[in-house]
């Protein structure tokens, strides 16, 4: 790799790079997310290198292996360039096929193609797949251009351009402005306006300033910032550039979840490759400003997500909040002035710098401007990573690009913000994704989790879960969070296990209330949210569960008993073999029966028949 | 001399120490916030939640814990509003429920205004409020004992459950406690004591007076109500 | 290879207290769990106190003080993997092989681990076993993943 020593140098590597691809006469495109992973990409990616080499194309057909695409369900993904064919569900066996049929004939293989469930019609190409096509892709249509783990690819694609516009053609106070006028919130959760949190810390006394990016993603349900960090780190280490030049920091960190290996991995890779390249040095491409990045990586703890706890993890301390009466922007990491943003608020930095604080301003709602990654998973067909503009509505996204219910079920209610957040039923689908209209309905966007859920979802179990994540993630040091949290799970399982009385629904609201008024930090403050959230909008389910003792969604266990339908028990004996209490009898060729004595309701039985033949009531 | 600030806490302004707390502001005069997190002369944790009060700035109020805000120039405080109290009452409740023995936490329960616990009592040799630990002097300043784990398994240890050789047996960790037990193998306390009704940091050593050696000296922090300060 | 002694873990790191959790982390990655013994070497050429070593260690999820079994099955409860039946595949896990969730087995072999996301959450239920994620997962998939360990650590000790 050879240094850059100026802009000049930038822009000539740039040229020659774009030079070279031209060269290549089509290149596979294949999505190395973590969810193509665990679907086995990299045996498609070896079988095509392999046929590739097979038939002499491996220097004229480029393979590229990036970050998520997004359409996680649909994975191995390939996409063919030119004409953006679209592949889903790959397997080795069809490299052969490809390589033959669509490089070196033009055809397309029809039986990869992706099949609109509606229509039933087959798609070609990406752009007109549904999921797709209802989307506002900016940044995640950059992790399809780029192989993470090389800086030329980022630079051929425009990278480091607008740090370098920043550097040498925008004086700080104005990239300050600049991000200000954009009006770019906080995409972490807390949706606080980044410009005034940047212009506070410039402002703030001091040499010697930070600048942080809050890769802890530890929001259950949300993998927006892998998706990322993963898929684009030049990306993010520009935003932070950008950031600490504004500001005037000299160190920068990226604090990543060490349940990520691969992002850890193409974070270290890419500060790597841009201290190399001349990118963070001293007095970086001749200019006066000095800048460096570290990557950390955190020890697995949800509350380091909350900024005080995290400045507190990177100096190597236990990961506890500490009481913001002087803000971080003032008194941060090592007690000095420090900026700290998301991933993704990182990540949306350099293009508003590139196209200007207006172009960023056009899209999205009044108070919220942009768009924004929703992680769209739960009993819904489509499962995937979703951008779309902060003014689109939850129906939108729900069913346009969701395309609604897996196996056909109407959805009841959809969880956003994680832990934090809400759940808001149906009837409020109309609303937008905005930061003000969800907060204002019990709920929040927070870091961009969508949780979607049938008939089949208990809302006091879902509360019940979120209470048990938070009290195993919550660091315990102060009362209200610590006990409430505790005391609130503990009356929830009273009435999850049918000893609920009604006035224990007043304690729990009243409880929520006291803990999201005192408690230290914003884990404690928004602990109560999904139990609050879910007695607004589910209080029948709440009352069914006291008055009647039963779980309308029968999920419940001690509000429920499992029976075998003597109709529809074709005798296979698959639930014999699966119970793990050997709580089945029945011997071959004879229906089969429950020992509710032994039964320990844990479902396994009803998961593993395949034909309803398990009736729970 | 140390600068002083104005502050007005429930009405009253008071003259005070630039970088004191509202709370050492508000105890110095003779307000009684209660308290049971806060050691005496010791950077404040903000943990137990109790001393909350609500600082109002331009008209908007936050609820802030007061140990941990410090004391500025013309700063407007309510501490006993309607509000502050049916929170106060709330936290109290929940820790007089896992500790309902302990005499200590029983005073500031009923202080706080608990006339009914709606939880079932847990007895918990720990509240977890962390005086000993932030009173811990250790061997040159460096601690024997603190908070390990967390959430519902946080707790107050030694390294690895042993005694350590750090703790110099001074006993501000049983002289500060509010409950029956202390983390290290120290002398047992009977679970009859209660904190000094005066400073709440120490524990009382006369039944009668019901305030500790400190404040019996005078070296305490008056918190009734007296003629000069008005 | 063989793993890298805590002495090469602390080259560069040395006196450097807030390279901790750093340190931490790989003695957790190459040995599995972090031992007393290791805690206060540590500490000595951190110039951390034991406490904070210990308070640090007993509060990050990712670090072990007990030695973990030979092959961990990590089962994602996140969000998105609990609407799907992620606690079917506990129950599984932890019927079949008769451990509560992080303790070793009695023949040493497994380790079960719950942790709140694993970051795929499109394809829960989401396991993973040694670090290979397996997505889509139920009661069934899992016996036979448990089995399939099991016979080549069968094989192993055979071959040996």
């Amino acid at each position: 790799m050879t240094k850059i020593n100026t802009v000049k140098d930038l822009k000539a590597l740039r040229k020659r790079l774009l030079k070279e691809r031209k060269k290549i006469r089509a290149t596979l495109v294949l999505c190395g997310g973590t969810g193509c992973q665990a679907s086995r990409c990299q045996d498609v990616t070896d079988a095509v290198k392999n046929e590739l080499a097979k038939q002499g194309l491996k220097r004229s057909v480029c393979v590229r292996t990036t970050g998520c695409h997004g359409f996680c369900e649909q994975g191995p993904l390939m996409v063919i360039e030119p004409g953006n064919i679209f592949y889903c569900h790959i397997l080795p066996d069809d490299a052969h096929e490809i390589v033959t049929k669509t490089i070196l004939d033009g055809e397309v293989v029809e039986r990869l193609l992706y099949t609109d469930p509606v229509s039933g019609k087959l798609i070609q190409t990406e752009s007109e797949i549904p999921f797709y096509r209802a989307q506002d892709r900016y940044l995640l249509a950059q992790n399809r251009q780029v192989d993470p783990c090389s800086i030329e690819d980022y630079i051929a694609i425009g990278g480091y351009s607008a740090f370098t516009k920043a550097l040498f053609e925008i004086p700080p106070e104005s990239v300050v402005r600049e991000i200000k006028d954009s009006g770019l919130r906080g995409r972490g959760g807390g949706g606080f306006p980044t410009g005034r949190k940047w212009a506070e810390c410039q402002k703030a006394p001091g040499d010697e300033k930070y600048v942080i990016c809050n890769a802890d993603e530890g929001d259950p349900g949300a993998y927006m910032d892998r998706c990322l960090l993963e898929g684009n780190p030049h990306l993010v280490l520009e935003g932070m550039m950008i950031g600490a030049w504004a500001i005037g920091a000299q160190q920068g960190y990226v604090y990543v979840r060490n349940e990520y290996p691969l992002a850890v991995k193409h974070a270290r890779m890419a500060v790597d490759q841009a201290r190399k390249i001349g990118l963070l040095s001293d007095k970086i491409l001749g200019s006066s400003f000095s800048f460096d990045i570290d990557i950390a990586r955190g020890g697995g703890s949800f509350v380091c997500g909350e900024s005080t706890a995290l400045m507190a993890s990177l100096e190597g301390k236990v990961g506890e909040p500490r009481p913001k009466d002087v803000h971080t922007v003032v008194d941060g990491l090592w007690h000095k002035p420090t900026t700290l943003n998301n991933v993704e608020t990182w990540a949306n930095v350099p293009s508003i710098i590139l196209n200007g604080s207006s172009w960023f301003a056009s899209k999205g709602s009044k108070g919220s401007k942009g768009t924004k990654i929703l992680a769209l998973t739960g009993h819904i067909k489509n499962t995937g990573l979703v951008e779309v503009a902060m003014d689109t509505t939850i129906n939108t996204v729900v069913f346009d690009i969701g395309g609604g219910g897996s196996n056909g079920n109407s959805i009841k209610a959809v969880q956003t913000g994680g832990p934090s957040g809400g759940c808001l039923p149906a009837d409020k689908f109309d609303l937008p994704v905005d930061f003000d209209v969800l907060a204002k309905a019990g709920s929040m966007v927070g870091s961009g989790g969508m949780v979607v859920m049938d008939q089949e979802t208990c809302m006091v179990d879902v509360a019940k879960y979120f209470l048990t994540f938070l009290q195993d993630e919550s660091c315990g040091k102060c009362v209200p969070c610590r006990m409430g949290i505790d005391r609130m799970l503990e009356i929830i399982t009273d009435i999850t296990e049918g000893n609920g009385t009604s006035w224990q629904i007043g304690l729990l609201e009243e409880l929520g209330s006291t803990v999201s008024q005192t408690a230290l930090c914003g884990l404690g403050k928004t602990a109560a949210n999904p139990v609050l959230s879910t007695l607004r909008y589910f209080r029948d389910e709440y009352e069914a569960h006291i008055h009647a003792k039963k779980c309308p969604a029968g999920v419940c266990q001690a509000l429920v008993t499992y029976k075998v339908d003597a109709e529809k028990c074709t005798c296979c004996g698959i639930c014999k073999r699966g119970c793990p209490h050997g709580a089945i009898v029945g011997k071959k060729k004879q229906v089969h029966a429950i020992n509710l004595d032994l039964c320990q309701k844990c479902g396994i039985c009803k998961s593993e028949c395949d034909f309803e033949a398990i009736q729970v009531k | 001399m140390t600068p002083k600030v104005t502050v007005n806490i429930d009405g009253a302004n008071i003259k005070t120490a630039r970088g004191s707390s509202v709370l050492d502001a508000a105890l110095e005069h003779g307000t009684c916030i209660p308290h049971l997190c806060r050691v005496p002369y010791i950077e404040s944790i903000g943990a137990c939640r109790l001393c909350i009060v609500e600082h109002v700035v331009n008209g908007w109020s936050k609820v802030t814990t007061s140990c941990t805000l410090l004391v500025q120039e013309g700063m407007v405080i309510l501490s006993n509003t309607e509000k502050i109290r049916k929170l106060r009452r709330n936290v109290a409740e929940l820790l007089v429920s896992q500790a309902p023995n302990s005499r200590a936490i029983q005073d500031i329960a009923v202080r706080c205004g608990v006339k009914e616990v709606r939880y079932p009592f847990r007895n918990s040799e720990c509240v977890l409020c962390g005086r000993c630990v932030q009173l811990c002097p250790g061997t040159f300043g460096v601690k024997a004992i603190g908070f390990v784990g967390r959430g519902k398994d946080r707790r107050v240890e030694s390294p690895f459950d042993i005694r350590s050789e750090l703790c110099n047996e001074c006993g501000s960790c049983t002289d500060l406690c509010p409950m029956t037990v202390v983390p290290c193998d120290g002398p047992m306390k009977t679970g009859e004591e209660y904190l000094c009704r005066n400073c709440e940091s120490k524990m009382a050593f006369a039944e009668e007076q019901g305030i500790c050696i400190s404040c019996d000296f005078g070296e305490g922090f008056q918190c009734e109500r007296s003629p000069q300060n008005f | 290879m063989p793993p890298p002694t805590l002495d090469s873990i602390l080259e560069e790191r040395r006196s450097q207290p807030h390279q901790l959790i750093e340190v931490l982390q790989d003695v957790q990655e190459h040995y599995g769990y972090i031992a007393e013994e290791s805690m206060r070497t540590i500490s000595n050429e951190l110039g951390v106190p034991l406490m904070e070593v210990y308070k640090v260690a007993s509060f990050y999820k990712a670090f072990a003080l007990k030695p973990r079994g030979k092959n961990v099955i990590t089962i994602c409860t996140g969000t998105a993997c609990h609407v799907r039946g992620a606690k079917l595949i506990l129950n599984q896990a932890v019927g079949q092989l008769g451990v509560k969730p992080s303790e070793v087995s009695d023949d040493g072999l497994f380790t079960i681990e719950h942790v709140n996301c694993l970051g795929a959450c499109a394809l829960g239920p989401v396991v993973t076993d040694n670090g290979n994620y397996h997505n889509h997962m139920s009661p069934g998939k899992l016996r036979k993943l448990i089995k399939s360990i099991y016979k080549t650590d069968a094989e192993e000790i055979s071959h040996d």
